[in-house]
């Protein structure tokens, strides 16, 4: 079978195109169509795998040949699970948002597609340039969601938003020409394809700067302490559905970027910042974890929440084992999958409590609803990594990378797990549970939001029930995308005990 | 069918009555829901029994049966399998989880009749013992993790039960975390194990265990004592026990299947199960005999001072946990799960009997308010008084073989291990008073109003109310239901306290020094390897040591006899005169009060430093500041030139054009 | 005759126009004196084409000639919507667009 990934990527921006032309409700039914496409196409894709990895259903045309610009799609086992998570995710959040009063319709809709159609040109990309272009394409429909309907204080989120994002971006873009250019050896022709930057060499002094200047971006986006400052503002201000994306598949772009550029071109420089990247996680694990722990609000919850879970992604990546790169890649794409529920769920909890997200004012939710608290339950397990969840053997490969070489590290990032425990279930009880709160009216979950979130509840269990799926088809290519830089650091480890 | 297959039916039952009923709730009528639940578990105690005479027709060697259902994650030398091992220790487990978790299904479906989240119960409860039966029957350490973390939740739901009582829900959350940091301890102690060894399967690992580590290697020690932190966390060991008196929260069978039969004894199964690890690591087994020892002494203290009947059942929990891990840490195998399993009998019993008082009390639980049931409740006296006897270890009730076959062997091992076998004789002597001060409080003296009510054939009503703070309640979903049951006036609680009465009773002579043996010479396949376990004390030292426990448990019951019954009032005069050793015990040593300015303050209020002084002046301050602050500077500059006068612009642009002919006449020339 | 007085006139008309620009409040002025730096354009454009000989240059001028139609269009439809909208006929006043 021949998987078009031109059609895949095109056909959310082209139904949201469609949609924008068609009479008023016309664009909420023709984007969802679109996801759903995208949907069943990348399903076809994933029984269609080749489960022993490597580069496929690979497309390359060249764009702008004067600059070596290639557009370079193609799948393997970093991104087929990213891939899949961007075509699950988008789903239920049209879907929701297909059912909800929304004003402009058309806009929004054609955004939403336009968003879906960027974060899969991010993850497809095989040439660095192509990558970036979707990497900064993701803001603009972003901006337009979160500025044009978002709640409060929107503005000022909007801006921080982007200004905040943009500049790291920026930064990155100026890396990676440097990075072409400086890679181009003498006599040879400038080209930013990932497969041809793997094979040259970069110096190692400027791999040190440009990976810094891309970790920047890549952290902005994901966000790592102490680069979240526009997390808090924009979480409390966007809308249920743009945030769910915004927090379970936006973030995974830019670690994936590590696993996908810097670990593979630039291995000499990312040793050299490893142990402070390693540091940073660890030290975004702790603090987001207490400052999950001590919030009211339970949006700002999920955020700090996710900060937390990012560090532990970002800590498997470093940790430069197999193990931990297997585990990161899984626990992206269960983060994701737990994320966009949760967020679900928070939409539906705070419909019930006349719009009140405070944790002082909720409480006893459970009382006329236990199917959404059952749902709501099954998700905040698998989020707290509760063991026989895709959650828990993402983070015990994690754990278990981390702790072969960096094993003190790999102890506090453990306090971590403790912590999460006591975040998710003061959330879980602090809404569900304890006597019905002031605002509260206990009522069952809508139909809606029902059939938008079981299927990604059922999507959790099964990944519990069987994470082999997951780690069979990325186990080569995962090993592959780290294997230079473990053996720069085993190297650099051998010379300096050869030194002494 | 295979002992395998059979392992698998005893996983199976219970996960469909789970999923039958929490995806039937709304159409399942009645009582329906607890019968289901109940007649799965009993198919499992079926399956349990077929896997047993499968595995006795296999030949003492070949009864470690290892069967794969898929692989679960496989990555590098990470390989695990959905794996379960089937021999007599799992066997063994399965039959006492199984039977003891069916007798309380049928308690059960009496005794939360009128409860209005009736199926709800049912299907924690049937989860429960799925996962407790996958606990025992794992086959490497992550699918142990993965039961041990699901039996973990499975309390957390049921603790959490009336999840509209504040105290039951923070309960909850103190049990939930104290359990994940078990899991945390297990998980690093499995790294440990598979970056040595290089496998996490049970039967490689424990073969291979002696080629990988020498005797004390002290990676090996740190796994034993992270497996130790699991175990405590679970068993509620010092320090780890803070959890288990609060979970009484949860309703009176769970307390009994839960915390006291099953969940909590899985730190005993664990030590058991990696014996092997522990016999190369020895430090750690002394640890962990020294905190068993040390856990029995303070949680019998404790237990002297409570007046929360349930919580006086929890506090004598913690200490007979404590010396069954004391009796696997001394490797005294067979001994430690013998008692584990004539402890599931006798303190089942013992709970449900207090659920039967507690149902005629209406739902208040200080014995402070109870007296004289003995008339009211001719059943429940009995079968109450048949497991303080055995808690007891009065001569020839089942916890009198059990526990006293631990303190021999571990007299008989000498040294160290005498005196903490010595002091288990104390502790013994702790168990019998406050096992009697209990059936003295409750059953005897005057009888209070609600017993008096009982004996005329009603059953007292009050307002429905947290016993423990006395805030009003109702009693729909999330709170108790508006019935009381007590075993006088329902078969099911009936049908369930009678054979566990019996078993209290009889459930010791499958083990008594010289007659028989049966407990340790099935389980003797899996302790083959042992060089340890099979030391064993003579049968003449056994007997002397069953003659000392059964003197001390006859004194401890006399001087409750004396201090209860024949002078009332002496306790009273006890406080007066010693009031520091009642405020000590009463606040439980203090753990709580310690804890919390330990762990929960620093936390807290670190959580809040972060959020006004990190948050506020550093990220936003100076990083986001920074960012923001040259885009604001940059732009106020390019704002000014937009004056939005015309005439301006028009200006510049000339200015402009003119600049730039100025600039190429000159530069032409 | 010489080009460099066709140019030199060329230049004095497209400096009237530009002081007229800068100078003068009133809209239609202002539009008066663009013109007259058009056509100041256009007639150094035909003395250009003159000079050389080519026709490239008158037909530029034409192109110029049309597009100052349009504009003179444009600019004479705002005035006369500002007009009707009774905002004053002056252009410092309409500064909405400072930064």
């Amino acid at each position: 079978m021949t998987i078009h990934l031109t059609i895949i990527l095109f056909v959310p921006l082209l139904t949201g195109l469609v949609g924008a032309f068609l009479p008023r409700d016309g664009a909420r039914w023709t984007v969802l169509i679109g996801t759903l496409i995208v949907l069943a196409y990348v399903v076809a894709m994933l029984i269609d795998f080749d489960p022993s990895g490597g580069l496929q259903y690979v497309t390359d045309d060249e764009w702008i040949s004067e600059l070596g610009i290639h557009y370079s799609l193609g799948v393997d086992g970093l991104n087929l699970f990213m891939i899949a998570l961007t075509a699950i995710a988008w789903v239920p959040c049209t879907f929701v948002a297909a059912f909800t009063e929304i004003e402009r319709p058309r806009l929004f809709f054609f955004n939403l597609g336009l968003a879906e159609t960027a974060v899969l040109g991010a993850f497809m990309a095989q040439d660095l340039a192509l990558f970036i272009v979707f990497f900064d394409l993701m803001l603009v429909p972003f901006y337009f969601l979160i500025g044009g309907w978002g709640t409060g204080d929107r503005v000022r989120a909007t801006t921080k938003f982007v200004i905040y994002t943009l500049s790291g971006s920026l930064l990155m873009m100026a890396a990676a020409i440097a990075l072409g250019v400086l890679a181009t050896p003498d006599g040879g022709s400038i080209s930013f394809a990932l497969a041809d930057l793997r094979e040259r060499s970069i110096p190692l002094g400027s791999q040190e700067w440009i990976v810094l200047l891309f970790a920047l971006a890549f952290f902005v986006k994901a966000p790592l302490f102490p680069l979240h400052g526009w997390v808090p503002d924009t979480y409390r201000s966007t809308s249920i559905p743009v945030l769910a994306l915004l927090s379970g598949v936006l973030s995974k772009v830019g670690v994936y970027g590590f696993l996908r550029i810097v670990l593979p071109i630039m291995p000499g420089g990312a040793q050299h910042w490893q142990e402070l990247f390693i540091i940073l996680a660890v030290f975004s694990i702790l603090y987001g974890s207490v400052l999950a722990f001590s919030q009211d609000n339970i949006r700002l919850v999920l955020a700090y929440s996710s900060i937390a879970q990012l560090g532990f992604i970002v800590l498997g990546i470093f940790a430069f084992a197999d193990n931990g790169a297997q585990g990161a890649v899984l626990q992206m794409l269960n983060h994701g999958l737990v994320v966009v529920p949760l967020f679900l769920i928070v939409g539906v909890i705070a419909v019930r409590a006349r719009g009140s997200e405070s944790l002082a004012e909720l409480g006893g939710m459970a009382f006329r609803a236990p199917v959404l608290a059952a749902l709501f339950l099954v998700v905040s397990l698998a989020t707290l990594a509760m063991p026989g969840s895709g959650n828990f053997i993402g983070e015990i490969l994690i754990l278990f990378g981390t702790f072969e070489d960096k094993l003190v590290y790999g102890l506090v990032a453990s306090v971590g797990v403790a912590l999460a425990a006591v975040y998710m279930i003061r959330l879980y009880q602090g809404t569900m549970h304890g006597r019905v709160g002031a605002a509260v009216e206990s009522r069952e979950i809508d139909r809606v939001n029902l059939a938008a979130i079981v299927p990604l509840v059922a999507i959790v269990i099964a990944l519990g029930l069987y994470p082999q799926f997951v780690v069979h088809r990325t186990e080569r290519d995962t090993t592959n995308a780290i294997q230079r830089s473990a053996a720069v650091a085993g190297g650099g480890a051998q010379e300096v005990s050869e030194a002494r | 069918m295979s002992a395998t297959s059979y392992g698998w039916l005893v996983l199976a039952f219970p996960l469909a009555g789970m999923l039958i009923i929490s995806l039937g709730w709304r159409v399942l009528p009645g009582r329906l829901p607890g019968w289901i639940a109940t007649s799965a578990i009993f198919l499992a105690f079926l399956s349990s029994i077929g896997a047993l005479l499968d595995l006795l027709d296999h030949s003492e060697e070949e009864r470690q049966l290892v069967d794969t259902a898929w692989t679960y994650a496989s990555t590098g030398d990470f390989k695990i399998g959905l794996e379960i091992l089937v021999d007599p220790l799992s066997v063994f487990m399965c039959l006492v989880v199984s039977g003891v978790s069916f007798l309380i299904h049928l308690y059960s479906v009496a005794y939360m009749g009128g409860d209005r989240g009736y199926a709800r119960y049912f299907a924690y409860l049937n989860f429960f013992v799925f996962s407790m039966l996958l606990l025992v029957l794992a086959g490497n350490f992550v699918i142990l993790i993965v039961g041990w973390a699901f039996v973990g939740a499975a309390s957390y739901l049921l603790i959490s039960y009336w999840y509209r009582r504040t105290t039951a829900v923070a309960a909850g959350i103190k049990a939930f975390v104290i359990n994940v940091i078990g899991d945390i301890g297990l998980v690093i102690a499995a790294f440990l194990i598979l970056d040595r060894v290089g496998s996490l399967e049970f039967l490689p690992v424990f073969q291979q265990a002696g080629d990988h580590f020498s005797t004390n290697d002290g990676t090996l020690v740190a796994a034993c004592l992270l497996i130790l932190v699991g175990a405590f966390a679970k068993s509620a060991q010092l320090p780890l026990h803070t959890w288990l008196p609060d979970a009484m929260e949860g309703p009176t069978p769970v307390s009994a299947l839960i915390h006291a039969a099953t969940m909590v004894t899985a730190g005993v199964y664990l030590i058991a199960r990696t014996h092997p690890l522990f016999e190369l690591a020895p430090t750690a087994a002394d640890v962990g005999a020294i905190i068993g020892c040390a856990t029995l002494l303070f949680a019998g203290t404790v237990a002297l001072v409570v007046t929360d009947l349930k919580r006086v059942i929890a506090y004598s929990t913690i200490s007979q946990i404590g010396y069954m891990i004391m009796g696997v840490s001394f490797a005294a195998y067979g001994a430690g799960l013998f008692h584990l399993m004539t402890h599931a009998f006798f303190k089942a019993l013992l709970f449900m009997g207090a659920g039967s008082i507690i149902g005629a009390m209406a739902g208040i639980q200080d014995m402070d308010r109870m007296g004289g049931f003995r008339r009211a409740m001719p059943f429940t006296f009995a079968t109450f008084t048949i497991g303080a006897l055995a808690l007891a270890g009065f001569p020839l009730f089942s916890g009198f073989f059990s526990k006293d076959e631990i303190i021999a062997f571990g007299i008989h091992r000498g040294g160290g291990y005498a005196v903490l076998a010595v002091l288990g004789y104390v502790g013994a002597l702790l168990t019998a008073f406050y096992s009697f001060r209990m059936v003295f409080r409750v059953f005897f003296g005057d009888a209070v109003p609600e017993a008096v009510e009982l004996e005329q054939g009603h059953i007292a009503h009050g307002e429905p109310m947290n016993p423990m703070t006395g805030e009003a309640e109702d009693t729909d979903v999330g709170f108790p239901g508006p019935e009381h049951h007590i075993a006088e006036r329902s078969w099911p609680m009936k049908a369930a306290m009678g054979p566990l009465a019996l078993l209290a009773i009889v459930g010791g002579y499958v083990a008594i020094p010289g007659v028989d043996s049966v407990i340790q010479n099935f389980l003797e396949p899996v302790f083959a390897d042992s060089h340890l376990a099979h030391d064993e004390p003579s049968t003449g030292s056994e007997w002397i040591g069953l003659v000392v426990g059964g003197v001390i448990s006859i004194l401890g019951i006399g001087l409750a006899w004396l201090v209860y019954r024949r002078r009332p009032g002496t306790t009273a005069r006890l406080v007066e005169r010693f009031p520091w050793a009642h405020r000590f015990l009463g606040h439980k040593w203090y753990f709580d009060e310690l804890y919390d300015a330990v762990f929960v303050r620093p936390v807290t209020t670190f959580g809040g430093f972060g959020r006004r002084v990190i948050e506020t002046d550093f990220v936003q301050g100076t990083i986001v500041g920074g960012a923001t602050g040259i885009v604001r500077v940059s732009t106020s500059f390019a704002r000014a030139i937009q004056t939005g006068y015309l005439r301006a612009y028009a200006l510049l642009l000339v200015l402009g054009v003119a600049g730039l002919t100025f600039y190429f006449l000159v530069n032409s020339s | 005759m010489e080009t460099t007085w066709y140019l030199v006139l060329s230049a004095f008309i497209f400096a009237i126009g530009v002081s007229g620009v800068i100078s003068r409040r009133n809209p239609l002025v202002v539009l008066l004196c663009l013109e007259l730096m058009l056509n100041a354009g256009n007639l150094a454009l035909v003395a250009f084409s003159r000079m050389h000989g080519g026709e490239a240059g008158q037909v530029f001028a034409l192109i110029v000639m049309v597009i100052a139609a349009c504009e003179v269009v444009i600019g004479l439809g705002i005035i006369v919507a500002m007009y009707r909208n009774r905002l004053p006929i002056d252009i410092d006043e309409m500064s909405e667009l400072r930064g």
